[in-house]
């Protein structure tokens, strides 16, 4: 099947590569991308939105899980414990 | 053109439902939904369907172009939604989608507060059935809570809706959105309770707790119907009531991020969806919260295209469940190899619920978040993008890596049945549709559109946010990983409230019920009065009864002296009187 194959294809680590050469490009092709309204100071600032997309990703994933174990994130029977 | 109001051939077509058989009645379902649809195409503005009722005018049929634009919606999601569903037997499940579908109309449609109420009422007593048909226990327990949650949401609503009209004598839906941060005078406080009411549906933390705890113990197409109409015919009442109450934009924006937080650490995938929902409507709501023209726009856009991207994924993951089972991001792995057209085509719901440009999600998210920068709110702006790389980092990345990559489980499973496949297949094309022909939904929308979504900044921009998030999420795989684990939400007060509740008048108010104070009343009442009671027991023989016996024999010796003159003899009484009479005389002459 068609399918199967991209998939594959898609797991390689060539195409790895590639996808790193993609965000190189992403931010040097910022540099040319034309503004026209600019609602604050960070619009303006070539590759900007790159390192907001990358931060904010990792403080999501870091302080989530923080919080998670500070006493948020339970086993799956906690509920049930003591039903009477 | 004529109206005909959409809802009744769901409320009333649907109750043919349990007489028919087989392929008649699936057809006989689509044919109610494809005619529930016609009758909103065929909609003209204006007030229709008046009714009196006692002293009230209710209105069933309020068309203008904000409740067209929704009453479009729902029922195209209704079509989806019954193409899904055409399989399931269970008649009473069927009809609960049908009164839910017909609720969510006729709640857009109402022009008076009586109705919405009534059709409000609708739409969580018949969807609450959607869960309990589930049939295990987790989903009648997470059924009842789900009920109680909109009871008390309903009443809270009811209450604002008596206040609002007794201060206005109007019913009328109308225009009255709640400024401040407290109630101050009554008209302040209808809108406040009203408010309220309302955003008890749209999941609102702390009042958004029933969602992510009843729609993954949902039955699979009932899970998709829900993801649809609830919160959405919410956000529709708020723009309607509500549009510029500044509280919204701060609670708005608290529950895009509140939902991303939660779809972290979160392992059925179903409940990880619906924390997302509560992540988009918090766009939504924020943007009712803002209220300008743009605002208001790009949340009527946003609310269309989630309820087709979140239907598609809730059918996706509802497809997985279906054929494997299970639902837990820990038990699944490696499906790519027996169900990549499930695959893709919840891939396709995930990236236009990150807004990739030609998904639809780019053409709506892109106006709420720009109306907040053209507004100068430039943290609420801020945290909408950091909501936005975290729905990329959830639904369209953590879903379908460990469903259909991650760690290969050996799960032998099938692409789902005919059916459940041609309604995710519509569900894509309507995604990628509206991604690319955005201006047809554009002309739906209440106010005329001044926004153009593919410009090469925001094109830019939004590739930048999403692919490095990308980046972010395959470096931090591992942290990543999935636990079998459950979060707690909002819930937890009221359900170890209750449970806490029960414990204490099981043990310690029982046994103190039982031990202490049956003792204590045994000694302090019980026994005193036993004794009291002998004591009085005593006056009663000797004093009480002694009188009486004494009175008595008084009486009887008396009555024997009295036998003695009672002859019976008529001269004698004569005699008797005649004495009396000389003797009174006497007594009278001899006084002075």
């Amino acid at each position: 099947m068609k399918l199967l194959e991209i998939v594959e294809v898609l797991r390689t680590k060539k195409a790895k590569q590639i996808a790193y050469g993609v965000l190189i490009l992403l931010i040097i092709v910022d540099f040319f991308i034309p503004r026209h309204e600019v609602h604050f100071f960070g619009e303006e600032i070539p590759g900007f939105w790159s390192l907001f997309g990358f931060i904010a990703c990792v403080l999501i994933i870091v302080v989530s899980k923080w919080i998670g174990h500070l006493g948020l994130m339970q086993h799956e029977n906690y509920y049930d414990e003591g039903d009477v | 053109m004529e109206f005909v109001h959409p809802s009744a051939f769901y409320l009333i077509g649907g109750l043919l439902i349990p007489l028919l058989k087989g392929r008649v009645r699936q057809g006989y379902m689509l044919l109610i939904a494809l005619l529930a649809f016609f009758a909103v195409v065929n909609m003209p503005h204006g007030t229709f369907g008046v009714y009196e009722f006692l002293d009230w005018k209710l209105t069933f049929g309020n068309v203008d172009k904000l409740s067209k634009v929704f009453a479009y919606i729902f029922a195209i999601m209704g079509v989806i939604g019954v193409i899904y569903s055409i399989h399931v037997k269970n008649d009473g499940e069927q009809l609960a989608a049908f009164y839910y579908v017909g609720g969510s109309l006729g709640v857009t449609l109402a022009g008076d507060f009586l109705s919405l109420f009534l059709f409000w009422e609708m739409m969580a007593f018949s969807s609450v059935f959607l869960v309990w048909f589930r049939k295990s226990k987790s989903s009648v327990h997470a059924g009842f809570r789900y009920l109680l949650w909109h009871v008390a949401g309903g009443l809270i609503l009811l209450a604002g809706i008596i206040l609002q009209y007794s201060l206005s004598g109007d019913l009328t839906v109308q225009y009255s959105p709640f400024h401040g941060w407290w109630p101050s005078d009554p008209q302040s406080l209808a809108s406040f309770l009203i408010l309220i009411g309302l955003i008890v549906n749209a999941a609102v933390p702390p009042f958004g707790a029933w969602l992510p705890d009843a729609y993954p113990a949902a039955t699979v197409t009932g899970a998709v119907f829900m993801s649809a109409f609830t919160t959405k015919t919410a956000v529709y009442a708020l723009i309607r009531i509500c549009a510029g109450s500044e509280i919204l934009i701060v609670l708005g924006v608290v529950m895009a991020i509140y939902g991303v937080v939660y779809a972290v650490l979160e392992n059925d995938a179903r409940r990880l969806l619906a924390y997302h929902i509560i992540s988009q409507v918090g766009y939504m709501v924020a943007g009712v919260g803002l209220g300008t023209q743009m605002a208001i726009n790009g949340v009527v856009a946003h609310a269309f295209c989630h309820i087709l991207y979140k239907s598609l994924l809730f059918m996706g993951t509802g497809s997985v469940l279906y054929m494997t089972g299970t639902a837990k991001l820990t038990e699944l792995g490696g499906l790519y190899k027996t169900m990549p057209r499930t695959m893709i085509y919840t891939v396709i719901g995930g990236l236009s619920i990150s807004a990739f440009p030609l998904f639809s999600g780019f053409v709506s998210k892109s106006m709420t978040v720009t109306a907040f920068g053209e507004a100068h709110l430039t943290w609420a702006f801020m945290a909408l993008m950091l909501a936005s790389a975290g729905t990329f980092l959830h639904t369209g990345l953590k879903v379908p890596y460990f469903i259909w990559f991650g760690k290969d489980q050996g799960i032998k499973a099938k692409e789902p049945p005919w059916n459940m496949e041609l309604a995710m297949i519509i569900g894509s094309l309507f995604c990628i549709g509206l991604g690319v022909f955005y201006k047809p939904l554009y002309a739906l929308l209440p106010y005329s559109v001044h926004f153009e979504p593919y410009t090469a900044y925001h094109i830019w921009e939004t590739l930048q946010i999403l692919l490095f998030t990308q980046l972010g999420f395959f470096l931090l795989l591992k942290k990543l990983w999935c636990e079998n684990m459950i979060s707690l939400d909002t819930d937890w007060f009221p359900r170890k409230s209750a449970k806490a509740f029960m414990w204490f008048t099981n043990k310690p108010l029982a046994n103190l019920e039982y031990n202490v104070i049956g003792e204590i009343y045994e000694f302090i009442i019980q026994k005193p009065i036993m004794r009291v009671a002998v004591y009085l027991k005593k006056i009663d023989t000797v004093v009480v009864d002694g009188t009486i016996n004494g009175i008595g024999k008084f009486a009887m010796a008396c009555s024997r002296k009295m036998q003695k003159i009672q002859s019976g003899q008529i001269q004698h009484y004569a005699m008797l009187m005649i004495a009396g009479v000389i003797a009174v005389i006497i007594i009278v002459m001899v006084l002075p």
